[in-house]
């Protein structure tokens, strides 16, 4: 039994359909982002899950409980907003004790919690603060532990670290993801970042236009991406035309392209002749002069030949674009200083579970 | 340029027009403002310390006597007294039923929101003539009103609600209405919607977010509309006029009626003092207790 | 607290609905009604209408002190809007440019007329002129009190729009090679035109109504409209003065829309 299903939610505007038939089931204790650019979806999905938006078609379960029909106050939810949306008017401790409240936990018990998660945010001895009083980060620790200490059933985070600056943000994703494992409590974490959801999440929802692109744990979605969106929305890659010659086995493929012939892994089911791209990630290719070294490709391993069109230092690496005489241009990491000046002729090697097929 | 020289003093120019004293353009206003706003209240205090005349507005030399003589005088005492009370059950019933409207257009967002503003807005503009001169229509012992409730059988003969205090009051919280809503609907708009978003989320219904997060922070308006709405309604002269009659006399018509009618021109300053006296001491108290219950705000 | 789209509505609300609708009904009841008798074809101020008539709109036009009247208002009006539309522009960008840390204190100068209950400033003005010798001969009086008693809210509404004017602009100009009248005149002065139009209808509409000062501080024999429509009702009780009435919710409306056609309600200042 999931913790959190989301079963087929669709939700029109009028003539918009931001919704199309979304289906997550979330198990207990998991982290899952809902990643995405404006538009996609991703907090109207959130706001459904809250009870702010009420879903056309399609339901919405905690647990075995459906919520679908429950109003925001009946659902038992904690919820972290990007403008921490902390109460003014009242301070640390009273903003904290507000759901607990709600709740009719008794006073003594309401101090004990409170001072128990304030520790927890290392915000100890701040009760008496105002929000006004506090930074941008601290705010933020605070509006986490007003959602936690009335310990809800799922924790929902709107974007919480777009208003902190870059060094803060990378702490602070730590610390969420930290203090989440160590309770245990099942989260959905809305981002358009994507670094921020790799490096925070169980599992990534990717969505795009209202639908799911792709739902799987942060390395499916890097190594094995469902889609050309998918592959370029998360980090860089460089894709070659083919065609499908031999399927091998369970899951690998050689693959005709202009500059010819690439062995690949692939999702299974690809047939002869079908239309593919091959995507392969700058950081998996080594360069050699041309000349240096075997030419010769393995069954394991490929070589493309090409020349290099521009160099551009980065400080701990170094960016080649390298043109094939196919006409296409493909990015490659090289790590450091790079001996090799624009205009030489270079080899490229890959392993073949290195590059990853796309339906076109 | 040789790195030796000193840099040139750069003038900051400021942007927009006129770089050399751009006084001349506040001058006009200030000159308006000084000469027929500021020193004109300071006449209103020396006028109420000249003597009386029978044969001109004012005699020779001064004199504290009509300051003594209002303030020993029951019915003016009376009249301001009635005067305070009406301006205080004005605020309160704007208040009561500003609010509402101010919650709902605050949290509006048909396409009709516009059209409420209006409705909302245009009354204002109206004028207080017409707006009073309907309230009659509205009043009258052969009025709206008392026809409506005569032929539902309701009341037999006419209710007197002209020509006293009572319909004075309503026409007023019609009239000052708006000027309440306004500064609310301000303050409500202002409160970011994700705090009502989170007190939900803790599990707090609808009423205790209202209760707990919007009210408290609407204090600020709640202060601003109600001492707008007492000082215009306990200085509003044309609707007690038209509508007061006798009964429903208020310090300003009777301040009018000195200068105008009777040409007691430093009795009508006095008493004018007076009450802008009175009504400043009220709306300082006022503001020491709502400060109180709002030091928690930022 | 918005509601959440597509969440039934609860017996709560619906009565909060019935609460607020029947506030906005007592708002415009009393409009309504006046508008709708001046077409009555009865003699009385009063319901069940007769009949629909224009005849109490004849009446008035051929009336002669109304028409007087209207057209010194309208003067009195047309003075204040275009002395206020000048003085209050100039001041407003003063204060947004120039006065530095003075700002606020000027800024509630600006304003202190909107501060003070009117009859009190009619009262002050009353005085004042006659102690100077003006006294109310040749309007000077009333012209004067109804353009201080308007020149708040050309100076406000100016200054919102300068206020949410982007500066930027104004240095893409300056860096462009624009001089400073240039970039006033091309690029400042269009970007505020409508917080002037704003602020000078303002002007118009409210100088239009006064009533305080105009009673105070009228020539003898010279009535404003509001004046006039005041004097009439003390003696007279007749679909006439409902009338007069009609026609200034009709102008007033007119002038709303105008405002919120081009410029959009919301940015108003009071």
């Amino acid at each position: 039994m999931t913790a959190l299903t989301i079963d087929r939610i669709n939700k029109r505007y009028g003539n918009l359909h931001i919704l199309k038939d979304i289906s997550v089931p979330i198990a207990q204790g998991e982290f899952v982002s809902l990643l995405g650019p404006s538009g996609c979806g991703k907090t109207t999905t959130l706001r459904c899950i809250a009870g702010f938006e009420r879903p056309d078609s399609g339901r919405i379960l905690f647990g075995e409980r459906d919520v679908t029909h429950a109003l925001p106050e009946q659902r038992d939810i904690g919820m972290v907003f990007q403008s921490y949306a902390l109460f003014p008017h009242m301070t640390v401790a009273e903003n904290l004790s507000f759901g607990l409240e709600v709740r009719k936990v008794a006073p003594a018990e309401r101090k004990r919690r409170i001072a128990e998660v304030l520790s927890m945010v290392r915000l100890q001895g701040y009760e008496a603060r105002f929000p006004r009083e506090l930074s941008g980060g601290q705010q933020q620790r605070v509006a986490l532990a007003r959602a936690l200490v009335i310990e809800p059933s799922v924790l929902l985070l709107d974007e919480p670290l777009a208003n902190l600056d870059a060094t803060l943000r990378d702490e602070m994703r730590f610390f969420i993801r930290d203090l989440q494992q160590r309770v245990g409590i099942t989260s959905i974490y809305v981002t358009h970042d994507q670094s921020e959801a790799m490096v925070m999440s169980d599992k990534i929802v990717v969505m795009n236009a209202g639908v799911i692109s792709q739902f799987g744990t942060p390395r499916d979605i890097y190594e094995r991406p469902a889609s050309q969106t998918v592959a370029g929305f998360i980090g860089r890659s460089n894709t070659i035309a083919g065609k499908v010659t031999e399927a091998l086995g369970a899951d690998s493929y050689k693959i005709e392209t202009p500059c010819g012939t690439i062995g690949t892994l692939g999702p299974r089911g690809l047939v002869r002749g079908a239309d593919v791209r091959i995507m392969i990630r700058p950081e998996s290719i080594q360069t050699r002069r041309h000349g240096e070294a075997a030419n010769a490709s393995t069954s394991d391993e490929n070589v493309l030949g090409g020349s290099v069109v521009s160099s551009t230092y980065q400080g701990n690496a170094t960016q080649l674009k390298v043109r094939l005489p196919s006409g296409d241009e493909m990015v490659v990491d090289v790590s450091g200083r790079n001996p090799l000046a624009v205009g030489e002729e270079v080899a490229m090697r890959f392993a073949a579970r290195d590059a990853w097929l796309l339906a076109s | 340029m040789s790195a030796t020289e000193a840099a040139p003093r750069v003038e900051t120019p400021t942007i927009g027009v006129g770089r050399i004293g751009p006084i001349w353009m506040l001058a006009p206003a200030l000159v308006l403002l000084i000469g027929f706003f500021a020193l004109p209240y300071l006449t209103i205090i020396t006028m109420s310390l000249r003597e009386a005349s029978t044969r001109a507005v004012y005699g020779e030399g001064f004199t504290l006597a009509h300051y003594t003589t209002a303030l020993g005088d029951f019915y003016i005492w009376g009249i301001l007294g009635r005067t305070l009370l009406m301006g205080a059950i004005v605020t309160v019933l704007t208040l009561l039923l500003g609010y509402p409207v101010a919650y709902h257009l605050a949290n509006s967002r048909s396409r009709w929101t516009s059209l409420l503003y209006i409705f909302v807005l245009s009354p204002l503009l109206v004028g207080l003539v017409v707006r009073t001169f309907a309230w009659m229509i509205i009043l009258s012992n052969n009025g709206v009103a008392n026809k409506t409730l005569m032929t539902l059988g309701l009341i037999n003969f006419p209710l007197q609600l002209m020509n006293n205090p009572l319909g004075v009051t309503i026409a007023l919280t019609h009239v000052f209405l708006p000027f309440i809503i306004l500064p609310l609907l301000g303050n409500l708009q202002a409160i970011s919607p994700d705090l009502a978003m989170a007190s939900r989320s803790l599990g707090a219904s609808r009423m205790r977010t209202f209760l707990k997060v919007t009210l408290p922070l609407s204090l600020p308006g709640i202060q601003a509309g109600t001492i707008l709405v007492f000082v215009l309604s306990i200085s509003a002269y044309v609707t007690p006029a038209m509508l007061g009659g006798t009964g429903g006399r208020t310090m300003s018509v009777l301040v009018v009626q000195y200068l105008v009618d009777n040409f007691r021109w430093p009795a009508g300053a006095a008493l004018a003092i007076i009450m802008a006296a009175v009504a400043v001491i009220i709306v300082g108290l006022y503001l020491k207790l709502t400060a109180r219950a709002m030091r928690r705000l930022p | 607290m918005r509601s959440a789209s597509g969440v039934e509505k609860t017996i709560w609300d619906r009565l909060f609905s019935v609460l607020v609708a029947a506030i906005y009904i007592f708002l415009m009841f009393p409009i309504v009604l006046v508008v709708l008798l001046s077409f009555n074809s009865g003699e009385f101020l009063a319901f069940p209408l007769e009949g629909f008539s224009l005849r109490w709109f004849e009446a008035l036009f051929s009336n002669t002190r109304f028409l007087q009247a209207t057209s010194y208002s309208l003067r009195i009006a047309a003075i204040s809007m275009i002395v206020n539309g000048v003085i209050g522009t100039l001041a407003a960008i003063y204060v947004a440019r120039h006065a530095g840390n003075n700002r606020d204190r000027i800024r509630l100068v600006m304003t202190s007329p909107l501060l003070v209950p009117e009859i009190l400033t009619a009262i002050a003005l009353l005085f004042y002129f006659y102690e100077i010798g003006v006294g109310t001969d040749y309007s000077i009086g009333i012209q004067i009190g109804h353009i201080v008693g308007t020149f708040p809210y050309v100076f406000l509404n100016v200054s919102s729009a300068l206020f949410n004017f982007d500066r930027s602009q104004e240095e893409a100009a300056r860096s462009l090679g624009a001089g400073a009248w240039m970039t006033f005149r091309r690029v400042t002065l269009p970007a505020i035109k409508p917080g002037i139009i704003t602020g000078c209808l303002f002007a118009f509409v409210i100088s239009f109504d006064i009533f305080n000062i105009s009673l105070l501080l009228k020539s003898l024999g010279r009535n404003t409209l509001p004046l006039e429509l005041f004097d009439y009702l003390r003696f007279n009780f007749d679909p006439t003065a409902a009338a007069i009435a009609s026609l200034s919710i009709f102008l007033t409306f007119a002038a709303i829309l105008v405002i919120d056609r081009t410029v959009g309600l919301r940015s108003l200042r009071f």
